[in-house]
């Protein structure tokens, strides 16, 4: 089945970003104007959610309607409360400032994942704080009254770009490897522990040298993982994956703009895909022959 | 991100014509505190022969007397930046992370000032000046809603300027001055306060406005525009009283005649340096707040008394 994609929104200035459906409208990052808008299908147009967001890139809904945001200028998990005001969480890890977070989720427990990658522009402020010495996925346990503790997921990944929970979330997909850095792009599934920590990885995907790997994630209601990846530098190019939880790559459909960015089911049964990318459009494929999983 | 106190020193160059006779060519050190992750807010309170600061991250306001030790007076201190003495001899918060301007008062207690300009939260209030007629001025940059370690409860930017606000002598009515600047944070007056300079961390300038007899400004003109490769952006800003300004920028601190000609630069190689306050009985002692310390110097021209 072809996927058409129509942009239904934008362009924005730089590269957009993170996407979440909030139920009845997709909310994205167009993270350089440091923004989240709000793309309504019955309106077909985008309005401001949320401005100066600090360059806020991934974004997830929590069960009460707040909104989280991976903040990369601010180095630090945000949180968008329904009464127009933004609440911190932690910035800690074991007493150390973590780095720019790109992708956050929040699980079924209100636990807050995140991909906490190195990043090309720097944070905000004076350079007061050095980066963590790895690049890795780390969680905000709610610890009350407003509280977080931050813990250590993965110990084995180099610059994770996006975060995916199965449906039973027992398993963590980590889409690694920043190819502007010069990493072997890889996804990862790590089986999760009862005690919220994971076991050993195992690679589903490995991107050859030079082909830019997975940037965004979404999971379709069989439980096969949608994935964006590439850019028209090289390999196969600007693309979107239809992969099966044990990695077999079960479609792929040309990607509408380079640098495909993230990737989200949204509209009424959820089977339109959106999509992020880096001319700074907001995409859609109505019809996609898949429905995302409602969470 | 700064190296060693073991080998700090205080050196000068880009000096030019006048500029040796205000710094010399040695300066002394003497280090007031060590304990300092990000200090900032320098005040010298001359009746009670003691300095206040700020440490932003440490999330504390200090008090220093010469010959002691620092003393914590506010911690937690929703992060507090700038510091500046009223009429009274009251302390003046700006109070950054907490997204007011504060008042100690005689008691102990603390009066908030400002905290909305038309029913929306200000953003950060950074750096604070009194006017002699009692007259308080900060700055309101978003800093404090995003740097890294320094923020506080509530991060939501509400404001769509960064102005330079005023609190009239009656202490609460508050007006925008300016709303020129993509990043406002320092703010003095010159000797006379017929000027007031303002410098942009942003777009790493400084601008300066005549002061009008009812508390508005005039034009801005640009005073200078630091264009040097090295790290650090306009921050700290005072006048010593023959009229020269003294900016924390990049690589130092730029000692500028009235005009703005460069006279010296004031540098602290591998330190950062991020905000000055003339001190001690002469008010010719320069006290500077940097990452990780809060250091003295002695110049040969006296400061404008911080009250």
């Amino acid at each position: 089945m072809t996927w058409k994609f129509e942009q239904v929104a934008g362009p924005y200035k730089g590269r957009t970003g993170g996407l979440a459906w909030d139920g009845a409208a997709m909310l994205f990052s167009a993270v350089a104007e440091e923004r989240i808008l709000r793309f309504d299908p019955a309106a077909g147009k985008a309005e401001v959610f949320r401005k100066y967001t600090g360059r806020t890139n991934g974004i997830a809904v929590a069960a009460d309607g707040s909104v989280f945001g991976a903040q990369e200028g601010g180095r630090r998990v945000i949180q968008f409360l329904k009464d127009g005001s933004t609440a911190p969480t932690s910035e800690l890890l074991d007493g150390k400032h973590h780095n720019q977070p790109a992708d956050v989720i929040v699980d079924s427990r209100r636990r807050v994942w995140f991909a906490d990658p190195w990043n090309g522009t720097p944070p905000y402020g004076p350079p007061a704080y050095p980066f963590l010495d790895h690049a890795s996925v780390l969680r905000l346990d709610p610890a009350g009254n407003r509280a977080w503790t931050m813990k250590r997921v993965t110990h084995d990944t180099r610059g994770p770009r996006a975060i995916l929970l199965a449906a039973d979330e027992k398993t963590l997909y980590v889409a690694d490897g920043d190819a502007e850095r010069g990493d072997v792009c890889q996804l990862f599934a790590y089986p999760v522990k009862p005690d919220g920590g994971v076991g050993p990885g195992k690679a589903l995907l490995v991107f050859a040298p030079a082909e830019r790997g997975i940037e965004g994630v979404c999971l379709d209601s069989g439980g096969n993982i949608v994935a964006c990846a590439g850019w028209k530098k090289g390999g196969v190019g600007p693309s979107i994956y239809v992969i099966s939880a044990s990695g077999t790559i079960l479609e792929t459909h040309p990607a509408p703009a380079d640098l495909p960015m993230r990737c989200a089911f949204g509209d009424a049964g959820l089977d339109s895909l959106y999509l992020t990318a880096g001319d700074g459009g907001l995409y859609r494929a109505r019809n996609t022959g898949r429905r995302g999983l409602k969470r | 991100m700064h190296g060693s106190l073991e080998h700090l020193k205080i050196e000068i160059d880009m000096l030019a014509p006048g500029g040796e006779r205000i710094t010399g060519r040695e300066l002394p050190l003497d280090i007031i505190a060590r304990d300092v992750i990000f200090g900032e807010g320098p005040v010298w309170d001359a009746r009670n022969r003691q300095l206040f600061y700020t440490d932003i991250i440490g999330d504390t306001i200090w008090r220093w007397k010469p010959g002691g030790k620092p003393e914590a007076i506010l911690r937690p201190s929703v992060k507090a930046n700038g510091l500046a003495l009223d009429l009274e001899n009251r302390l003046l918060v700006a109070g950054w992370g907490g997204r007011t301007v504060f008042r100690f008062e005689k008691d102990g207690t603390r009066k908030t000032l400002a905290d909305r300009w038309e029913g929306k939260k200000l953003s950060s209030p950074n750096d604070i000046v009194v006017k002699s007629d009692g007259s308080i001025w900060f700055t309101d940059p978003p800093g404090g809603l995003l740097n890294v370690g320094m923020v506080g409860d509530d991060l939501q930017r509400y404001l769509d300027n960064q102005p330079v606000f005023r609190i009239a002598p009656d202490g609460r009515t508050l007006t925008i001055v300016t709303d020129d600047f993509v990043y406002p944070n320092g703010l003095c007056f010159s000797p006379d306060e017929k000027l007031l300079y303002v410098n942009c961390s942003r777009e790493r300038l400084i601008r300066v406005y005549d002061v009008k007899p009812d508390g508005s400004l005039g034009k801005a003109r640009l005073f200078h525009q630091y264009t040097g490769p090295e790290r650090g952006v306009p921050d700290g800003i005072k006048c010593d009283v023959e009229g020269n300004v003294y900016c924390t920028a990049p690589g130092g601190i730029y000692v500028h005649d009235a005009s703005g000609k460069v006279l010296a630069r004031i540098k602290t190689p591998g330190h950062h340096p991020t905000n000055i306050a003339w001190g001690d009985d002469d008010w010719r002692s320069l006290y500077i707040t940097m990452i990780g310390s809060v250091v003295r110097t002695r110049l040969n021209v006296a400061g404008v008394p911080s009250r």
